[in-house]
């Protein structure tokens, strides 16, 4: 049995390009707002899913959500680095950095302003983030006041070159150097040395602490240890699951995202459906003729279905390429947010990914289906003799 | 003009399926823009309903994580000018879990001078005075109120972060008027459980007498504290405010752009299903011209018709926002939005942006269509077949 050829359909489509082409057009709008909406909350959880070490170890105080409301003693790191499981550097002292995080309201280059971590290091701090490194100037010296900045926040930040100093009323920091950290979180900071911070700031003692541990073994040893300590009052989160729990920021643009695709994929689907009733009505003859050369109903079904589909996936694809442009163009670069969970500002790049842009796909199928159905099926059980005799 | 209008209804519903569909292909747009407008709005807007103009905070020069001592209080308040003074300190903490769901502004004041300084809020249910005598006692936004199921009496129980300890407050009064997103109590009751927080303040709200005053404070609190190690910087409410939404990153450009998207999505299926219904309309068109219609008498009713279609779609599209409004925000509340949803009302300007917009699509969807079949020589209309 075979079906209607599926030429006839795409010919069909070409032969109203005007109508279709608007259609085509207002699908792909739908599609590329849904692409460019949700490109945003990829890129919000990227920087949080690619950042930290599943070796790595972050303690803080019990119950801390982030750094900014944890706090350690300064007399609790040495008995925190005591604890078995943590790597020794080349060095022979633990691989770890006691770090102090403080929020900055910095001036943004395009106005406004926002809040930016400064986070207070240790000399090992660089060694515990291996896709770091200094791409302009000089590391910080300690004790002289220095900063380096990622070069995602200087390119947002006013003061933030090379050369420049950053004010807070009496607070100055000289920055000597600019790093990327390759899209994760330390890109959306600027780093000092821990123990000039704590006397400019004048804070008893530091935020966390990071450490390296052996292996996974050692790690699960680590964080036991801590936890079994109840003169600390602190624990240990896995790097890569503290910052994974931080997805949870890009939560609302998804869900802003998911809730207008819909509702505009529901609205784009009535249109679809507008242009394919008008398309059976126009060939109500042409489908008769189609049943009286002996096709069945569920082949008229399917072609017409098939026709919508095909309508709608030109939508999906135009869209899918409205969204590449954008992301590549006007939505190319870094921007930022602020991350609630720890007051500051996270910065990050759009991210169009070959799974985001499937789903684009798969959902203009869907709008394409839903719309097609029902003119198909009026064009399905049309009466054959009815319909011949149509004029026009 | 007006003794067209029964034949351009009368085409507007000719053909049901299709006017029903283009109707809920603008109908469904317009509820997004809606949407987006009122949130756009609601970032904007004023909780206190204009008395915060007389109303500054001041804050760490650093950030507002970092505190200031309670000793820049009786400075502050001997300054001219000023009415009253109070400290507010941001709880963080956690109500249940860390869900978006259960978020809410917690906050640690002075009751007594809190309310001076806030007096366009007004107590709706319990009473300030039950609220001040119960040192556990919290006082409620009528929209969390209703958010979370409360009832005057309640216990809840706070877990905190930057305050370590778990917190339990009897809910003694519920406020309206000022922002309702949060919950408020007596600043005492952490200076018990946690000693080393006791004198410092994350923020000073200072009630001003006068506009001139509120002009003059900022930079002269800032000059008092600039050499200081605590420096300040001292901003209007409305400042204060937009400095949130600056934090959240080009909200405003998103939002304005997506709205844009959407207005060309609907002008694009109006302007196809109009295309559509006067193509098929040519040789009837042409009748009417020989019947005497003038051109732009044809003119007219195609516009009217797709201005017509249109703003049915507007008009429901609208009635459809307002009627699901109360349930709308409800559910946003609690969605992953729902710190942006506190803000939201009806604002009669996005409402009347909605109409604005279907007009002008109604106008534009139609134009072309329009002028083609007003222009279109008779004999040719004639001519042609279906």
């Amino acid at each position: 049995m075979l079906g209607i050829p599926l030429k006839y359909n795409v010919r069909n489509l070409f032969v109203r390009r005007v109508t279709t082409g608007l259609t085509v057009l207002g699908i792909g709008l739908v599609v590329a707002v849904f692409l460019c909406v949700m490109a945003l909350g990829e890129g919000i959880s990227k920087v949080f899913t690619t950042s930290g070490s599943d070796r790595n170890v972050l303690v803080l105080r019990q119950n801390s959500q982030s750094e900014l409301q944890s706090g350690l003693g300064l007399e609790q790191v040495p008995l925190v680095l005591t604890l078995p499981g943590i790597e020794k550097d080349s060095d022979g002292k633990p691989l770890a950095s006691a770090e102090l995080n403080i929020v900055l309201n910095l001036d943004k280059v395009d106005g406004g302003s926002s809040n930016v971590t400064l986070r207070g290091v240790q000399e090992k701090a660089m060694r515990l983030r291996p896709g770091m490194k200094l791409t302009e100037g000089r590391m910080f010296q300690p004790g002289m006041s220095e900063a380096i900045v990622s070069e995602s926040v200087a390119r947002r930040f006013r003061n933030c070159a090379p050369g420049q100093t950053l004010r807070f009323g009496s607070y100055r920091w000289a920055v000597v150097g600019h790093f990327d950290a390759g899209g994760t979180a330390p890109d959306s900071e600027i780093w000092t040395d821990v123990e000039g911070m704590r006397n400019a700031f004048k804070r008893g003692g530091y935020s966390s602490v990071l450490a390296r541990t052996t292996d996974r073994a050692g790690r699960d040893r680590f964080v036991a240890g801590l936890a079994g300590d109840a003169r600390l009052a602190l624990e240990g989160k896995v790097e890569k699951d503290y910052y994974g729990a931080q997805t949870s920021a890009a939560a609302p643009i998804r869900f802003f995202g998911i809730f207008v695709g819909v509702i505009m994929a529901i609205g784009a689907c009535f249109g679809a459906m507008n242009t394919m009733y008008a398309a059976v009505s126009a060939r109500t003859r042409e489908i008769a003729t189609l049943r009286a050369l002996g096709f069945s109903r569920l082949q008229v079904l399917a072609s017409f279905v098939f026709e919508s589909v095909v309508l709608a996936l030109l939508g999906g694809i135009v869209g899918c390429l409205l969204g590449l442009v954008a992301v590549k163009t006007a939505l190319s670069g870094v921007t930022g947010t602020t991350n609630f969970a720890t007051f500051a500002e996270v910065v990050f790049a759009f991210q169009l990914t070959p799974a985001l842009l499937a789903t684009g796909i798969v959902f203009s199928v869907f709008m394409g289906f839903f719309g097609g159905l029902l003119p198909a099926s009026r064009a399905a059980f049309m009466k054959i003799t009815d319909a011949l005799r149509q004029v026009g | 003009m007006i003794r067209f209008l029964p034949l351009v209804l009368k085409n507007v519903f000719r053909k049901k399926t299709r006017s029903v569909l283009t109707i809920a292909s603008i109908l469904l747009p317009l509820f997004v823009i809606c949407i987006l407008g009122t949130l756009l709005a609601a970032l904007d807007a004023d909780p206190s309903g204009g008395k915060g103009m007389f109303r500054l905070t001041v804050r760490h020069r650093i950030s507002i994580t970092n505190f200031l001592p309670e000793a820049y209080l009786p400075k502050i308040r001997q300054l001219p000018g000023v009415k009253e003074v109070t400290v507010m300190n941001w709880f963080g903490g956690k109500y249940v879990d860390n869900s978006a769901k259960n978020f809410f502004a917690r906050f640690a004041i002075d009751p007594e001078p809190f309310l001076r300084v806030f007096d366009e809020a007004t107590v709706v249910e319990g009473s300030t005075a039950e609220w001040m005598n119960d040192r556990s006692g919290l006082m409620v936004g009528q929209v969390l109120m209703g958010k979370y199921g409360w009832r005057l009496g309640q216990q809840i129980t706070l877990k905190g972060d930057i305050f370590p300890g778990i917190y339990t407050f009897t809910i003694r009064a519920v406020f309206k008027g000022a922002d309702e997103s949060g919950v408020y109590f007596d600043r005492r009751v952490l200076e018990e459980a946690v000693p080393r927080f006791k004198g410092l303040v994350g923020l000073f709200w200072i009630k001003c007498d006068s506009v001139q005053t509120v002009e003059r404070l900022p930079k002269e609190i800032d000059a008092m504290f600039e050499n200081s190690p605590y420096p300040t910087k001292t901003e209007t409410e409305k400042e204060f405010q937009n400095s949130w939404v600056s934090m959240l990153g080009n909200v405003r450009l998103l939002i304005t752009s997506i709205t844009t998207i959407i207005v060309l999505v609907i002008l694009l299926i109006a302007a196809n299903t109009m295309a559509m219904s006067a193509r098929e309309r040519v040789t009837e068109i042409a009748v009417l011209r020989t019947l005497g219609f003038q051109r732009g008498t044809i003119l007219g009713l195609v516009l009217g018709e797709s201005v017509l279609l249109s703003l049915f779609g507007g008009f429901l599209g609208v009635a459809l926002f307002v009627l699901s409004f109360p349930g709308f925000k409800q559910g946003m509340l609690s969605s992953p939005m729902g710190g942006f949803a506190a803000g939201m009302r009806l604002f009669p300007g996005i409402l009347a942006l909605g109409f604005g917009i279907t007009l002008l699509v109604g106008l534009l969807s139609g134009l072309v269509p329009a002028i083609r079949s007003a222009q279109r020589p008779i004999a040719d209309g004639l001519r042609q077949v279906g």
